[in-house]
């Protein structure tokens, strides 16, 4: 696995406002191996959101090359960067960006719909595959607004994982959520991890940065630092220590009895 | 065709998230399809029941009235001479004050000639070419059985009439020769006059009062329904001689019309029938005529070209309600558009391309407006019907308008659509994402 799924030479994103020029990005250089978990952090305004976006070819960098998968995407037009999203990357928002009036198979289903070929009947094999890997098969005529966030969050794992990706980019995705489903979700992306995924995730909080195998430090447009996180924390190990909500409330209850 | 189907399928949904604003929207499309088609329909039963009017007296009739003769446009070589304005003779009046000076204002057309009951025996006589030849007078009278009374339209005319008109009778007989020479004082009514002054009595033998004459009915026509606007089923037919001596005191009639042998000979009968009366009329070589003669193929072409133009103005001004309704859609797809700002960066973000969301946009508005046009269709079909069984117009939605208002809704979702789809397909998907 020593195969560079992501190469990064020199990128640079200068945003015009006005007459003003901004430099988000200021030369940026990262290679990503192929199953590698790699944590982005950095405070606001660091060039973070710049640099995903970038990384996830929702924006072309102003000058430097970005090589995925080999393929040379720093200059590509807007359709053809819809088309290496739709193929190679999976998104995970913070905000999860579901469909609120589609349900969860729909909401799924959504890559594929914007790929070429595959037979309808395989799409909804796919389709219920992905869905039951994060556990939610029962869930499926659901609409978003129905379920919890962690629920909703793995709707988009799945939404992510449809198409298999090349890239899963996970944009803060326990922001919206209580540390325990947090954990749980952080879970899910390092059992894939496992499953030879190349995920990137950014974040702000240390602690879960650390789930990674490595970290990269970004401020002001240029990496000030990496770090290779020789011991991991794991999530399963996390669960196991931390108190379940309901279990807490049964404990209370019991007592309240007594 | 599967992507098609799939926009078609997420166009139907979101529109069906918003059924009342989507209703709203299509009620533009569906008042101004609904009038354009209904317009059409009727104008289409209208000009179909006027042709069968005049086919059902025959394409080879032709029908002269008193006054000057006028060059009929396309309506064939009916001039054989004679250009508007020949043989015009200026009436000289003297303004006593202006001194022998007479103004253009006071020059004034020969006056119109008029016809008479010879001349209908001169038209027998002096032609060959015309078969059958009736003269008709017609005006509006009191008339009244027992103590109904009421103002009927009043058709004088001689025993030829039933068989040249093609009617057939209910009950009884229709005025006979003998009749109209001896002045008989019998009337046929109207089926619609039968059944509104008799009802269940049996009007033959009866006696009515026409202008507070007294007249016996003879017979009773049947239901005939409307000719050019008017219907036979409510007139009154009587002998003419006795209209014109006994009821109203004069010695014209108001048109006398004419069966010719065939079609082919329309043009030789109208040049012969033209000869005639001029020379009965004693009207010189250079001078106009003082009558005019139209076939039925003249009537015809201009109760058509009337109601082209009624159709094309109707459907004008029922055009102008698409148009609105276009308006309403391209706005409300705007507003759909800056709702869904988020949507649309989720879709492109999973890899929808700028063409995806446009043709997602513009099925979408194409459904809201074709929708609209299928309804409206629907509520042409429910006016005309109505109409249909109110009133003897029948008028069945023809495929022409169906398919003109189709091609129309969808044009008109595709032009009011695209600009709004075009936004959202242009969206940059970053900041479409961060929208609230």
């Amino acid at each position: 696995m020593d195969n560079k799924i992501i190469d990064i030479k020199n990128v640079t994103k200068i945003y015009k406002i006005g007459n003003i020029n901004v430099k988000a990005l200021n030369g940026i250089d990262l290679e990503i191996k192929s199953g590698e978990f790699l944590s982005i952090m950095g405070p606001s305004g660091s060039g973070k959101s710049t640099l995903m976006n970038i990384l996830g070819c929702l924006d072309t960098p102003t000058s430097g090359s970005y090589l995925l998968e080999d393929e040379d995407v720093s200059k590509l037009n807007d359709n053809q960067l819809a088309e290496i999203r739709n193929k190679k990357v999976g998104f995970v928002f913070q905000t999860f960006n579901l469909l609120s009036r589609t349900n969860i198979t729909g909401n799924v289903e959504l890559p594929l719909i914007y790929s070429k070929g595959k037979k309808l009947k395989s799409r909804k094999d796919l389709i219920n595959k992905v869905i039951g890997s994060v556990g939610l098969l029962e869930w499926v005529r659901h609409r978003p607004n129905e379920l919890s966030g962690g629920q909703r969050q793995r709707v988009a794992i799945a939404r992510a994982l449809v198409n298999d990706p090349a890239i899963i980019l996970a944009d803060e995705p326990t922001g919206n959520l209580d540390s325990r489903t947090g954990e749980e979700i952080m879970a899910i992306f390092q059992n894939l991890n496992t499953q030879g995924k190349t995920i990137l995730f950014v974040t702000h909080e240390i602690d879960l940065a650390r789930h990674a195998g490595r970290i990269i430090y970004l401020k002001d447009g240029i990496i000030t630092g990496e770090e290779i996180i020789k011991d991991p924390i794991d999530a399963l190990k996390r669960l196991e220590d931390m108190p379940k909500l309901e279990d807490k409330i049964n404990s209370l209850g019991e007592n309240a009895l007594l | 065709m599967k992507r098609i189907l799939e926009n078609i399928k997420i166009a139907f949904k979101s529109l069906g998230l918003n059924k009342l604003r989507s209703f709203l929207t299509m009620l533009g499309i569906i008042i101004g399809v609904g009038s354009v088609v209904a317009v059409m329909s009727i104008g289409e039963g209208a000009e179909a029941s006027i042709n069968e009017n005049i086919q059902s007296m025959g394409t080879n009739v032709i029908t002269i009235t008193p006054g000057r003769e006028q060059v009929f446009t396309g309506g064939g070589e009916v001039n054989v001479e004679a250009a508007p304005g020949q043989g015009r003779v200026f009436i000289r009046t003297f303004d006593e004050d202006a001194d022998e000076e007479f103004t253009e204002e006071e020059d004034e057309e020969i006056v119109a000639g008029e016809l008479y009951l010879e001349d209908v025996e001169a038209l027998k006589k002096e032609t060959i070419l015309l078969d059958e030849v009736i003269p008709l007078l017609s005006s509006m009278s009191s008339f009244s059985y027992m103590s109904w009374s009421g103002n009927v339209s009043v058709t004088a005319t001689t025993e030829d009439y039933l068989d040249f008109a093609g009617y057939e009778l209910e009950k009884g007989n229709f005025f006979t020769t003998d009749d109209v020479s001896n002045l008989s004082n019998v009337v046929i009514l109207g089926y619609n006059i039968a059944n509104d002054y008799f009802g269940k009595t049996n009007p033959i033998g009866e006696t009515v009062k026409i202008d507070r004459k007294n007249f016996k009915v003879t017979g009773i026509l049947k239901s005939v329904g409307y000719t050019f606007g008017m219907s036979p089923d409510n007139s009154i037919y009587i002998p003419i001689t006795m209209a014109q001596n006994k009821l109203y005191g004069i010695d014209t009639v108001n048109q006398i019309m004419a069966k010719v042998e065939s079609e082919e000979v329309m043009d030789d009968a109208i040049i012969e029938a033209k000869a005639a009366l001029r020379k009965e009329h004693q009207i010189l070589p250079g001078e106009s005529s003082d009558f005019e003669i139209s076939s039925s193929a003249q009537l015809l072409e201009m109760a058509s070209t009337v109601t082209d133009i009624m159709i094309i103005l109707l459907s004008s001004i029922a055009a102008i309600s698409l148009l609105v309704g276009g308006i309403g859609i391209m706005n409300i797809m705007f507003v759909s558009v800056t709702e869904r700002t988020r949507e649309i960066g989720i879709r492109k973000a999973i890899g929808a391309k700028n063409r995806d969301v446009l043709i997602q946009f513009l099925t979408e508005s194409i459904v809201l407006s074709l929708s609209g046009g299928i309804i409206g269709i629907g509520l042409a079909g429910l006016i005309t019907g109505v109409l249909g069984a109110f009133t003897t117009l029948s008028s069945p939605i023809t495929a022409s308008p169906v398919i003109m208002a189709l091609s129309f809704s969808t044009a008109i979702g595709l032009i009011f659509g695209i600009f709004p789809a075009m936004r959202a397909a242009r969206l940059n998907p970053i900041d479409s994402l961060r929208h609230e």
